[in-house]
């Protein structure tokens, strides 16, 4: 137990005054000028990185990420003589076929009858053939809207070639087959009456939320020796006390790297500088210690640091970052999270989310994949959510928008493990 | 070490709900480290036994399906708020696990 440590510790103290301040010189006190030793040459993850099991093994390399802008010019528009004869059948299959980027229903409501669960991040398209708009329109609409109205969040289907024209052409003709509003079996399956999901689940009962093994692991691993014959403990004798507050004050610029550290890839670097152990990031010991952390800060206000000259600077670039429209289905952060935008509207049977309001939870138990997720994990399943390569952990890029969106919450108060569906 | 088990017993009318949590990595003895190549021996707990005051209420032999930190749910009859419930577990290596906690009135 590491809290009994702290009172064998007491009586040797004046012994080991010198040994103990020699080993502690450089402890990580939050706030104090002293540097925290941190192994500063390694990749933080397990390098090569390579995408998780069971994830989508596509690459889309033809398109922006996070890390690197590809250009993606609008396409000029498609000229077509007289009205467009396609396959309204064949229309309303891709219209509602997955496999190409979450289909038409997964933002507008469609067809009769409309299937399960349409969303509403665009608008209703359900009495559309009495929209008055030309075959050509439509038709370029779908295959490249950014010539016609470039602030939409729709996705250029056909100049990222998600859609050929022909096959965007048996869209147009099932669009031009809908001519009524949609009918609604009940509240649920309306987009504007389905209603928003809150979570109501106590995060804080091992009972009900897996994530609490963590904490009691990560309190563990905080007490073992390494390789170095130190334990977290050994230096932070009273970690309660120590780590008020610290985890809600981070990530933080860190100037040996140049880049935003999380907790998390503290303490990986920190660990190897010190303990010795090598806890690398998405692993389970890096998940148990950075869950640990962040619980003995639980319930102080999320206060990441937004004034000194490296964070003004970071928040730019995690700024920009927030719109940058990457993948091949061409979304930017803001796309979905905020309200001008797709926040707090309907994509398929998924809530979005704003900014304020995402980061107090993570790391946090995922009920649909038994899995606890940090915020990088949530980044890396955003980018390929979108057809966008993810980053590995710790790219410079994942830093600036953790700061970025924590600066937007704070204020927040820390609830770690969370638990969502 | 972490804590070998969590529990708790609520009573809800005459009934007492109790929640267990255990701490146990649940070896099949089928898996292999992905390192090593080699087969991870079988360690499960096989045998719990809960009981009320003294008095068995549950004694359940278990196998290999049950998962990783195993949870149990289970109601009984006739026990008080303040009365008490043990648990105690065996794995195929001969250890053994206890934990006890008292019913506490909702």
């Amino acid at each position: 137990m590491p809290a009994k440590k702290s009172h064998l510790v007491l009586p040797v103290f004046l012994l080991g005054t010198l040994i103990v301040l020699s080993a502690c010189a450089t402890r990580p006190e939050p706030g104090k000028t002293k540097m925290a030793p941190l192994e500063l040459e390694k990749p933080a993850f397990a390098s090569p990185w390579v995408r998780y099991k069971g994830w989508p093994s596509e690459m889309w390399s033809d398109y922006s990420t996070v890390a690197a802008v590809v250009p993606s010019i609008p396409a000029e528009p498609i000229k077509i003589e007289g009205p467009i004869t396609g396959d309204p059948k064949k229309g309303e299959k891709l219209a509602y076929d997955r496999s190409r980027g979450g289909s038409c229903i997964a933002c507008h409501i469609m067809g009769k009858p409309v299937p399960p669960l349409p969303g509403n991040a665009g608008p209703d398209l359900s009495d559309y053939a009495s929209w008055g708009r030309s075959d050509e329109f439509i038709l370029n609409y779908i295959y490249d809207h950014r010539k016609i109205k470039p602030d939409s969040i729709m996705q250029p289907w056909g100049a990222h070639k998600l859609f050929s024209v022909d096959e965007i052409k048996d869209i147009v003709a099932f669009l031009k087959t809908q001519k009524s509003p949609a009918e609604f079996k009940d509240n649920l399956e309306n987009p504007k009456t389905r209603p928003i999901p809150v979570e109501t689940r106590d995060n804080f009962d091992p009972f009900l939320n897996e994530a609490m093994a963590a904490v009691d692991k990560g309190k563990e691993l905080f007490g073992k020796e390494g390789a170095s014959k130190k334990s977290c403990a050994s230096c932070h004798t009273n970690p309660e006390q120590t780590f008020r507050t610290w985890a809600a004050s981070m990530p933080r610029h860190e100037s040996r790297l140049n880049k935003v550290i999380g907790v998390e890839e503290f303490v990986t670097r920190h660990a190897r500088a010190t303990t010795g152990d090598d806890y690398l990031l998405q692993s389970g010991g890096n998940l148990a210690l950075s869950i640990y952390l962040r619980y003995l800060s639980n319930g102080q206000p999320i206060n990441v640091d937004t004034t000194s000259a490296e964070h003004k600077q970071a928040i730019k670039r995690g700024t920009e970052l927030l719109g940058r429209k990457i993948g091949q289905l061409h979304m930017a952060c803001v796309d979905c999270h905020t309200t001008e935008r797709g926040a707090n509207k309907w994509v398929r049977g998924q809530w979005l989310g704003e900014f304020r309001g995402q980061i107090d939870h993570f790391p946090t138990f995922r009920t649909s994949r038994s899995e606890i997720w940090d915020i990088t994990k949530r980044f890396q399943w955003c980018n390929v959510s979108v057809r966008a390569n993810e980053l590995q952990p710790g790219a410079p890029g994942y830093g600036d928008l953790e700061l970025t969106i924590t600066a937007l919450n704070n204020g927040m108060k820390l609830s770690v493990p969370g638990i969502r569906h | 070490m972490a804590e070998e088990m969590k529990m708790r017993a609520t009573l809800q009318g005459d009934v007492t709900d109790v929640k267990v949590l255990m701490n146990h990595v649940m070896e099949t003895g089928l898996r292999k480290d992905p390192k090593t190549e080699k087969f991870i021996p079988a360690h499960f707990i096989d045998h719990v036994v809960a009981t009320l005051n003294g008095k068995t209420v549950l004694d359940a032999q278990w196998g290999i399906a049950v998962a990783k930190n195993p949870f149990i749910n289970f109601r009984i009859k006739g026990a008080k708020a303040g009365d008490k419930i043990a648990i105690s577990a065996a794995d195929n290596l001969g250890t053994q696990y206890s934990g006890e906690t008292i019913v506490a009135a909702k």
